[in-house]
């Protein structure tokens, strides 16, 4: 489902290289973890895939059902089924959350010639999905994100990707700032949206969250660069270890790992 | 009446040979008056304080001819711009003259008296307040206005009088093969405990060039209300000098929303003065320009007295080469305590080639306020696009999307259904033009 051969990408037009080679292979079904320290690119990679054009892409490349998708803008990558949720989701003064949700579900439905809705068929879809995350429908009518709360942002992103229905999701940090109710109930909304089409890409801090929703692998990114891998045991060791045992193969010329 | 003295090459003062005989004392005085203002005042130019960002060359440059010499065209298809709330509230002026047989005045209600100026010469109400409330310093405008008009709009509400449907006052002005300029005027009296809503639309039906300018005064009794929504949707190359100014007394509420869309240079001078304390007004504004256009607004709330509270809310969406100008006074005499002003003025620059010039101005004598005051210039969040856009929106329109936002804020709070919807429909077909980058020569 999505590849990524020895990526790099620096800051557009500042020739601050953050991402040093990365390799990654997603496969359709599989949930992912990446892990790593404050300022590793962990979410420049995720922003990278999402096609943001703050990053420039100076080598390697992003294959995304095995073709590749550099050249494609944000949202047409979306439409190919690629969503970010937002470490720091924007704020959005003006446009509801029910006008977002609406011109995003089209647009996307419509690339992927899917049937438009009609505003009621749409509105009873809604509600479903705010269900799932229990989230309350006045937040609907509220300018996106605007005056949330951080929890309220994240519980905000994960019902963007109920709606949207996305066949890659990367989520980074969604569960920093939820609270242990808010995160057992996003984690499980998270657990029924995944299924056999499609693969999920969380980036944690902390394995807790991997405790609700059990990854097939676990990475560590450092210094720009996915140093280690493993199964869902390597999440208690970094928990138990921290990261300095793993910073020698950060520096490792060539390849990591 | 005799021509103007020539103290400096002014057009106003050519322009002004060419009024006819006045029919009856109020308009000879008023004409007097006006004419005294043209002898003394010259036309403004780039070395005033006042005028020193706008380029008033075009206008100064123009020929304008006498209404009857422009070779206008007649006006046809205006039935699409009255508002249906007005079906029997509405006053119809074309270029500057009014037309009783598009207006229609029957709707209103008891204790309100809505008709043409120049039909109440003798209304008391019109004596004593036309043109006695006007007040702009030195202003060849406003003078050339009370010089020049003829008809106008008269609106008066009795004591405790609620107009039942929202007034509409529609200027057209319509295509022509000369530049004319038209005087359009309202007076408004609304006295003790009484209520409307205006709905004043400036609307050009061709591409041409010619001047309005736009004079109202508003008198606001002690506990009435006033809701009055500008509309300028002038031609292209229209220029429309606009002076409302409203007077408030205790206890009553002005608050007025002046949205701007067409015309190629436009000086819009609103001005509210507080009478009494106890009083809330607003003074909001919206400018959506593009191409070459010029918006220029110079507003005034002048808190005399106490316990007042304003507010205004100036948002701009510049495109294009276009230029934006916003200077915004606020006083507060020594005297006006307790007084919670806001003011704002944001722009939003979707251009490189755009221009603003801003300047909110306070000018604080007395000790106990609260004012906010406030601009911002800025562009759209990059950020919020790439949101957006990861939500599947092209850049285009997610672009479009966010400047639509940004300037719905002001119209919110307009309160006639079809005007609020005309208005967003204004903003979107706005945004939806200027969301496309632009190239520029
Ligand atoms: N636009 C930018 N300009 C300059 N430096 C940047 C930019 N974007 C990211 N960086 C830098 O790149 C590094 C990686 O940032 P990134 O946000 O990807 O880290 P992270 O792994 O997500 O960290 P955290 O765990 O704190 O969220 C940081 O040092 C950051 O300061
Ligand atoms: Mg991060």
């Amino acid at each position: 489902m999505l590849e990524l051969k020895d990526l790099h990408a620096e800051v557009e037009g500042e020739g601050i290289e953050i991402l040093k080679g990365v390799n990654l292979t997603v496969t359709k079904g599989e949930i992912h973890a990446i892990m790593g320290p404050n300022g590793s690119g962990k979410s420049t990679l995720a922003k990278v895939v999402a096609g943001h054009p703050e990053y420039e892409v100076t080598k390697g490349d992003i294959l995304f059902n095995g073709e590749s998708i550099l050249e494609l803008d944000p949202d047409e990558r979306a439409h190919a089924g690629v969503f970010l949720a937002f470490q720091y989701p924007v704020e959005v003064p003006g446009v509801t959350n029910s006008t977002l949700l609406r011109e995003s579900y089209n647009t996307i439905a419509a690339s992927r010639g899917r049937e438009e809705m009609d505003p009621l068929e749409f509105d009873d879809y809604i509600r479903e999905k705010l269900e799932l995350v229990e989230m309350n429908p006045d937040f609907l009518g509220r300018s996106v994100n605007a005056g949330f709360s951080g929890g309220e942002k994240k519980r905000n992103e994960i019902f963007q990707m109920a709606v949207l229905q996305p066949t890659l999701s990367l989520l980074d940090e969604t569960d920093s700032g939820l609270d242990i109710d808010a995160l057992k109930i996003v984690s499980e909304g998270i657990n029924k949206l995944h299924g056999e089409d499609d693969a999920v890409v969380l980036i944690t801090h902390y394995q807790r969250l991997l405790n609700y929703i059990i990854p097939d692998k676990v990475h560590v990114m450092i210094g720009g660069r996915i140093v280690k891998t493993g199964g869902k045991e390597l999440a208690f060791e970094l928990e138990e270890r921290g990261y300095d045992w793993l910073e020698s193969l950060a520096t490792v010329n060539g390849e990591a790992k | 009446m005799a021509h103007p003295a020539r103290i400096e090459p002014s057009i106003m003062h050519e322009l002004a040979s060419q009024v006819s005989d006045s029919r009856s004392n109020l308009w000879s005085e008023i004409r007097k008056n006006g004419l005294s203002v043209l002898n003394s005042s010259s036309f403004p130019t780039k070395k005033i304080e006042e005028w020193r960002f706008i380029n008033l060359k075009p206008v100064s440059r123009s020929e304008f001819v006498p209404i009857e010499d422009a070779g206008t065209l007649p006006a046809i298809d205006i039935e699409k711009y009255f508002l249906p709330e007005s079906d029997r509230s509405r006053l119809v002026f074309i270029n500057g003259s009014y037309h009783e047989k598009y207006s229609s005045i029957g709707g209103l209600g008891k204790g309100v008296t809505v008709g043409n100026l120049a039909d109440y010469a003798d209304d008391q109400h019109v004596k004593e307040y036309l043109n006695k409330l006007v007040n702009y310093e030195n202003d060849v405008f406003s003078a050339y206005n009370s010089y020049m008009f003829e008809d106008g709009a008269f609106i008066h509400l009795a004591k405790e009088a609620k107009a039942e449907a929202p007034i509409q006052i529609l200027n057209l002005y319509t295509d022509s093969s000369k530049a004319f300029i038209a005087n359009p005027r309202i007076l408004v009296v609304a006295e003790e405990d009484s209520d409307v809503t205006i709905i004043e639309d400036h609307i050009g039906l061709g591409d041409n060039r010619y001047m309005t300018i736009p004079v109202s005064e508003v008198k606001v009794k002690q506990r009435a209300h006033i809701h009055h929504v500008r509309i300028q949707r002038d031609s292209i190359d229209a220029f429309h000098f606009s002076r409302p100014i409203a007077y408030v007394e205790k206890n009553s509420e002005y608050h007025s929303y002046t949205i701007t869309l067409g015309g190629k240079i436009t000086r819009n001078e609103p001005r509210v003065i507080q009478e009494a304390e106890e009083v809330d007004f607003t003074l909001d504004g919206l400018v959506l320009i593009d191409g070459d256009q010029v918006a220029d607004t110079h507003s005034v709330m002048d808190h005399r007295f106490s316990f007042a509270e304003s507010h205004q809310l100036h948002k701009v969406v510049v495109n294009g080469n276009a230029h934006s100008i916003f200077n915004g006074k606020i006083f507060v005499r020594r005297d006006a305590q307790k007084i919670d002003s806001f003011q704002e003025n944001r722009n939003l620059l979707l251009s490189r080639d755009g221009l603003v010039n801003t300047k909110p101005q306070l000018e604080i004598f007395a000790d106990d306020v609260l004012c906010s005051h406030g601009a911002t210039i800025g562009q759209l969040d990059p950020e919020e696009v790439f949101y957006l856009q990861s939500r599947g929106m092209t850049e285009e329109k997610a672009k479009e999307v966010l400047t639509y936002a940004f300037a719905l804020e002001t119209i919110e709070n307009v309160k006639v259904e079809s005007v609020h919807k005309l208005l967003i429909q204004e903003v979107y077909r706005y945004t939806k033009a200027n969301s496309k980058p632009k190239v520029m020569a």
